[in-house]
């Protein structure tokens, strides 16, 4: 075997429980992380293990990443967000050994996850009650704030996540 | 009033919530009050309305205030937050929740930050008129600018519209233009490309099949034109004063500059006008502006009368 075709078994192994994200654009691991807000397990000390596979082999897309999150089932509402983001991204759920196939859907309306970059939206008010509320405009690849109307591109949606 | 129902009950937040045939039952029911101006006095008797100007405003806070006034109607409110409880940190949230307790009947808000009207709708059952928020919107003044366009010409459709000066920051501009899309009328935006349309505008006309182009250059333009909608530059929006020391009197319009317009021109302004018009247009046919602020009455009357159902 040529080293450079290390397979993806190899490097981790099969989880019994947790989530599987996978055909990420390859280097964009650390995005997915930032998405998915995997810090807040680190912060929650969560007995959970991620393994971020990056620039392995893809029949698809010739080289891709992969994360694996073991004994943690991402939210569907985070899975939806990444699809913005990767739309040909894919996420198995697994529990007990068994995998299922999350379909992400491109949400109507985005709220709290997404930091208007308009400064004064009244979104980013302080001590206002006000929940950041962006509607998906898909055929543009946008969304809009429901607020202020700015825009923000699907792609750039990781630099404005709270 | 025949279709004055789509309005009741009704916040104000956007012109694009509104369609074309309610626009013009709107106008025709302005129409009707300027030519029977006293027929709608003490429509409202009783109501409150709260006037929130968290910014200070003249012109929009007088005519809302008079309209009440004429309409019988209670107000209270301010026209400044300045020695309000806002100074004292109070939040547009609890403003409103304080004056809903009090009985309001209609809150109308004018706010510096984008989006306060739609948050202040979503707070309370009360409706909200939007009376400016930020560089984003002013409905109630593109009510006015398509009343005036209407009355001077009898008609929207078929006309060269270009609107000219600070696109990016200017509500009154991006209003109309979102009004407009509901016209068959062709758009030409006038403005250096610091101030140019901002994206989610061309975007919405461009879903709404709206014929448009942009230019930096009057001169080019003017001579083809039926409406130019001056707007001022918006010093007091631009974050980088150095940005507006660059596009400060980048305009003027005077008799110059409508050398080349047609003889039946119209020139509408929001006011108030700073350098980018010039006050020897007003006696000229051009002026229209004068015409178009004094439609600001009849139209609020109008339309809050609508709201609350008073004329029903």
């Amino acid at each position: 075997m040529d080293s450079k075709e290390v397979p993806e078994r190899m490097l981790v192994s099969k989880i019994e429980e947790g989530t599987v994200i996978d055909h990420i654009p390859d280097w964009k691991a650390e995005t997915v992380a930032k998405v998915l807000r995997l810090d807040k397990l680190k912060r929650m000390q969560a007995d959970v293990s991620v393994a971020i596979l990056q620039n392995v082999n893809s029949k698809s897309l010739g080289r891709k990443d992969i994360v694996k999150v073991d004994r943690w089932q991402i939210d569907e509402k985070d899975a939806d967000i990444l699809s913005l983001v990767f739309p040909g991204i894919t996420i198995n759920y697994v529990d007990e050994w068994q995998v299922s196939k999350y379909e992400p859907k491109v949400p109507d309306v985005i709220e709290g996850r997404i930091r208007c970059p308009e400064v004064l939206c009244i979104s980013n008010a302080q001590r206002e009650p006000v929940v950041s509320k962006f509607a998906a405009l898909k055929k543009e690849r946008t969304l809009q704030c429901q607020y202020c109307d700015t825009m923000i591109g699907f792609d750039a949606v990781p630099d404005h996540l709270r | 009033m025949e279709g004055t129902s789509d309005f009741l009950g009704r916040d104000v937040v956007s012109i694009r919530d509104f369609k074309r045939d309610q626009l013009e039952v709107l106008f025709q029911s302005v129409q009707e009050l300027e030519e029977n101006p006293r027929s709608l006095d003490g429509q409202l008797k009783g109501k409150l309305v709260v006037l929130l100007f968290f910014e200070p405003s003249t012109r929009t806070y007088s005519t809302f205030h008079i309209a009440a006034e004429n309409l019988g109607m209670k107000v209270s409110g301010f026209s400044n937050p300045a020695g309000s409880s806002v100074t004292k940190g109070e939040t547009l949230h609890d403003t409103i929740r304080m004056f809903e307790e009090y009985g309001a009947d209609l809150f109308v808000i004018r706010h510096t930050m984008q989006g306060s009207p739609r948050f202040a709708a979503e707070i309370t059952e009360v409706p909200v008129i939007n009376a400016g928020d930020g560089s984003r919107e002013h409905p109630t003044q593109a009510m006015v600018d398509l009343y005036a366009i209407r009355k001077s010409f009898g008609k929207i459709d078929g006309l060269k519209i270009g609107i000219l000066g600070d696109l990016k920051y200017g509500r009154t501009a991006s209003s109309l233009a979102y009004a407009l899309a509901n016209y068959d009328v062709e758009l030409t935006f006038i403005a250096p490309d610091a101030l140019k349309m901002r994206p989610e505008v061309q975007q919405f006309l461009e879903r709404r099949g709206a014929t448009t182009e942009s230019v930096t250059d009057l001169k080019g333009v003017v001579g083809d034109l039926d409406v130019l909608y001056v707007t001022r530059i918006q010093k007091e929006r631009i974050p980088d004063p150095t940005e507006f020391e660059k596009v400060k009197g980048l305009y003027q319009v005077n008799l110059e500059a409508l050398a080349r317009a047609k003889p039946s021109l119209k020139v509408l302004h929001p006011l108030p006008r700073v350098d980018e018009l010039s006050a020897e247009i007003d006696t000229t046919n051009y002026a229209n502006y004068f015409v178009q602020a004094a439609a600001g009455l009849p139209l609020r009357m109008v339309l809050m009368t609508n709201i609350l159902g008073g004329a029903s």
